[in-house]
């Protein structure tokens, strides 16, 4: 007797060791610094210039040109950083304007940047084209009013804004606008091969190339060449290692090639990143890591505050994970055709295809069926789905 | 679809990525009479961006956030309000949350009256981040806040725990592998082992000491786990605890099948220090705030009582009924071997795959 409950105290005390302090919000209790040098956040240094211009919009508040200045930079911010605080901060900068139903033009063009940003679609939408109504030259309009179209599948309206940007814009923008739209409707390997043309002979700034190379990558996955996006991403990545969409995007080609130990590796250190820790904690369960349950609980908790403030910014990682890490096929199911419902690019139809193929639910990929049908889409992965499905 | 922003000049890069998680703060409150108490956790690099704590390094130390208390306190009075509850702050410290150091202030009101309601002007940050929102816990709800509008929340804390006792009963019943390690246990009460030879027990008095012994020394055991893992003392990874439980429903059916242990209560005592892991992660699911920790925990815990209870006053006079009869035989040694085979198999599903 006494024996088994040594066993038992032992086994109890053992797993005592394996303490992984829980995060679950406002269970976890305060402490008090030792010291008071201790660094306890760190914070980006203050840019005197930004300090400077902030004072004046204080002193002048309507001067709309100091906000829109502010905002833009918060925005760039909120994209190199993946920080999205800088959205709300870009927002609120603009708070005057906001609310208006006709602000500035340039307003305009942050708000539905921003609103794109939140996955408000359709806000974004009706402000691109209203601001292209008054402003049909701005190239920055149409480009964002091309990806906002496309993921929400009304791609005569991206192309018409493809099409505006080619005469607004340098000819590599204009191909990688329109590449995404060629391959989809089935001509990758035209698409391809004429982005890769346009990339090649790209002679300004690098950083576009660069963007247009991820594109191209995407569209050498959707020829099933993963081998040659896995090259073009790489190559992004060494480029600029603090592209998170790219890295996300390498991530997920690593999983199709069978290699979750590297897909782990890659989004390592990037765990505050809500992409690139759902990708690590799937890759390090299909590794079966070592922290694949560290991982695995930091998304829970991850996925708990974003529903905590009501959030529904990433239903399309939360539909991944549940499925790859939690196997509950009929949740990931739903969570894929909510996600569905706000967008439809491709990645967005594979996952809903794989969680109705899990699930073992053929209606339920219905409306991808007949989305790749009436487009004509030819798509390696989402293929491997629906053949099975059919 | 990555899309550019051509006519944004990208800012210059810096390695570090910062938290991609949205600005949040907490509020949580309960109520006591008129007495009102709490807190405010509020995330260090907000407060700095109100308050420019930073001296300019981009380091933010304990000692400058000490010095700015005074600036924070009358930042957070003049934005975060309970209609007629005038309010006063403890000595703050810190928490880290998923995204990082918050500095966690300790509220208390004393109301006029004892309050039915909460009307809460929660006005924080708002016009610096348009994406804050203030996260008002009270009474076992949530409310979010988006602008600085008040809110009203209403105090509902005793439906609280009696939802608590309701999810404790539903969860013993729903939970096959904790009936089944309590019947394994309580299974062979009615046969006792008297001068080293077993026999059927001759007073229902015996009987109910024993399972009595037995049901007091489970619910004590996962009544400390269940504590201990709810507070966040210690967390275990779900599949150990998971796969762990099922070995406790193998190993308490072997020993009726090997009667290793004639002690039950201490099997029960020692297993189910492993139960209370299970329990506790039904709690620790919901991410309740620690204010309504001890009201939930101790409804959840009466409602596992109260499940267990229900289980064992039905289970015990059938059995005692029955405890001379060949029926009763084939129940011990069948069942006791089936439910072994079946919890192994659970074992072995929960670890590998």
């Amino acid at each position: 007797m006494l024996a088994l409950g040594a066993v038992g105290l032992a086994g109890a005390l053992t797993t005592a060791a394996f303490v992984a302090p829980n995060k679950a919000a406002a269970a976890v209790r305060p402490y008090t610094p030792a010291s008071a040098s201790d660094v306890v956040a760190t914070v980006p240094r203050r840019d005197p210039q930004e300090v400077a211009a902030r004072q004046l919009l204080a002193k002048s508040p309507d001067r709309v040109e100091l906000a829109v200045a502010l905002a833009r930079a918060d925005i760039g911010r909120a994209r190199s950083l993946s920080d999205p605080r800088y959205l709300g901060r870009a927002q609120a900068t603009l708070g005057r304007w906001w609310a208006m139903a006709e602000p500035p033009p340039d307003v305009l063009l942050l708000r539905a940047t921003i609103e794109q940003s939140l996955h408000d679609f359709h806000a974004a939408r009706i402000d691109l084209d209203h601001l292209i109504s008054i402003r049909p030259g701005d190239a920055q309009a149409q480009l964002t009013r091309a990806v906002v179209a496309t993921v929400t599948a009304d791609y005569p309206a991206a192309r018409a804004s493809c099409d505006a940007v080619a005469s607004l814009a340098p000819a590599l923008v204009a191909e990688a606008c329109k590449a995404p739209l060629d391959a989809l409707g089935g001509r990758a390997a035209d698409a391809f091969n004429d982005l890769s043309r346009a990339i090649d002979s790209w002679r300004g700034d690098p950083s576009l190339a660069l963007w247009a190379t991820t594109t191209l990558a995407e569209i050498a996955i959707q020829r099933g060449d993963e081998p040659r996006a896995r090259m073009l991403l790489e190559r992004v990545l060494a480029a600029d290692p603090n592209d998170a969409y790219t890295r996300a995007a390498l991530a997920d080609v690593l999983m199709q090639l069978h290699d979750p130990a590297a897909s782990a590796t890659l989004c390592a250190g990037y765990e505050q990143i809500d992409n690139l820790l759902v990708r690590r904690a799937i890759a390090e369960h299909a590794a079966r890591g070592p922290e694949a349950d560290k991982l695995a609980q930091m998304m829970h908790d991850r996925i708990a505050a974003a529903a905590e403030r009501g959030d529904r910014v990433h239903m399309r990682e939360e539909a991944m994970f549940v499925l790859a890490v939690d196997g509950d096929a009929q949740r990931a199911l739903d969570l894929a055709k909510a996600n569905w419902d706000v967008q439809k690019e491709l990645a967005d139809a594979r996952l809903l295809a794989e969680a109705a193929t899990a699930a073992g639910d053929r209606a339920a990929a219905a409306p991808v069926v007949e989305w790749a049908a009436t487009n004509g889409v030819i798509d390696a992965r989402l293929e491997r789905f629906l053949g099975g499905l059919r | 679809m990555k899309s550019l922003l051509v006519l944004i000049a990208m800012m210059g890069m810096t390695a570090t990525a910062w938290a991609h998680k949205p600005s949040d703060a907490h509020v949580a409150l309960s109520a006591d009479g008129a007495h009102v108490t709490g807190r405010l956790d509020v995330a260090v690099r907000d407060l700095n961006g109100a308050l420019q704590i930073d001296d300019g390094d981009g380091r933010i130390t304990w000692g400058e956030l000490q010095a700015a208390s005074p600036r924070i306190a009358d930042y957070v009075h003049s934005r975060l309000s309970i209609e007629g509850c005038p309010m006063a702050f403890g000595t703050a410290q810190l928490v880290t949350l998923s995204d990082g150091a918050y500095w966690s202030l300790p509220i208390s009101a004393t109301c006029t009256r004892a309050p039915h309601e909460l009307l809460i002007t929660y006005a924080l940050l708002f016009d610096l981040d348009a994406q804050h929102r203030g996260l008002i816990h009270v009474a076992g709800q949530t409310v979010i806040v988006r602008d600085a509008s008040p809110v009203r929340v209403e105090l509902g804390a005793r439906t609280n725990v009696a939802s608590f006792v309701r999810l404790g009963i539903w969860h013993i019943f729903s939970g096959i592998d904790h009936i089944l390690f309590l019947l394994c246990l309580v299974l062979p009460a009615v046969f006792q082992t008297k001068r080293a030879r077993w026999q059927a027990a001759t007073s229902m008095r015996d009987v109910a000491v024993e399972v009595l012994e037995t049901v007091t020394a489970f619910t004590l055991a996962h009544s400390i786990t269940l504590v201990i893992s709810a507070i966040g003392l210690i967390s275990l990874p779900s599949r150990f605890i998971e796969t762990a439980i099922a070995l406790s429903v193998v190993a308490a059916a072997l020993n009726n099948l090997f009667r290793t242990v004639d002690a039950r209560w201490a099997v029960a005592f020692s297993l189910g220090l492993l139960h209370g892991f299970g329990f506790s992660s039904v709690l620790i699911d919901l991410g309740l705030p620690s204010r309504e920790l001890i009201g939930a925990l101790l409804g959840f815990n009466v409602g596992v009582e109260l499940g267990q209870a229900a289980i064992v006053l039905i289970a015990i006079p059938l059995l005692y009924a029955i405890r001379r009869t060949f029926a009763y035989q084939a129940l011990l040694w069948g069942g006791s071997g089936v439910v072994a085979l079946i919890a192994a198999i659970w074992s072995y599903q929960r670890c590998f795959i």
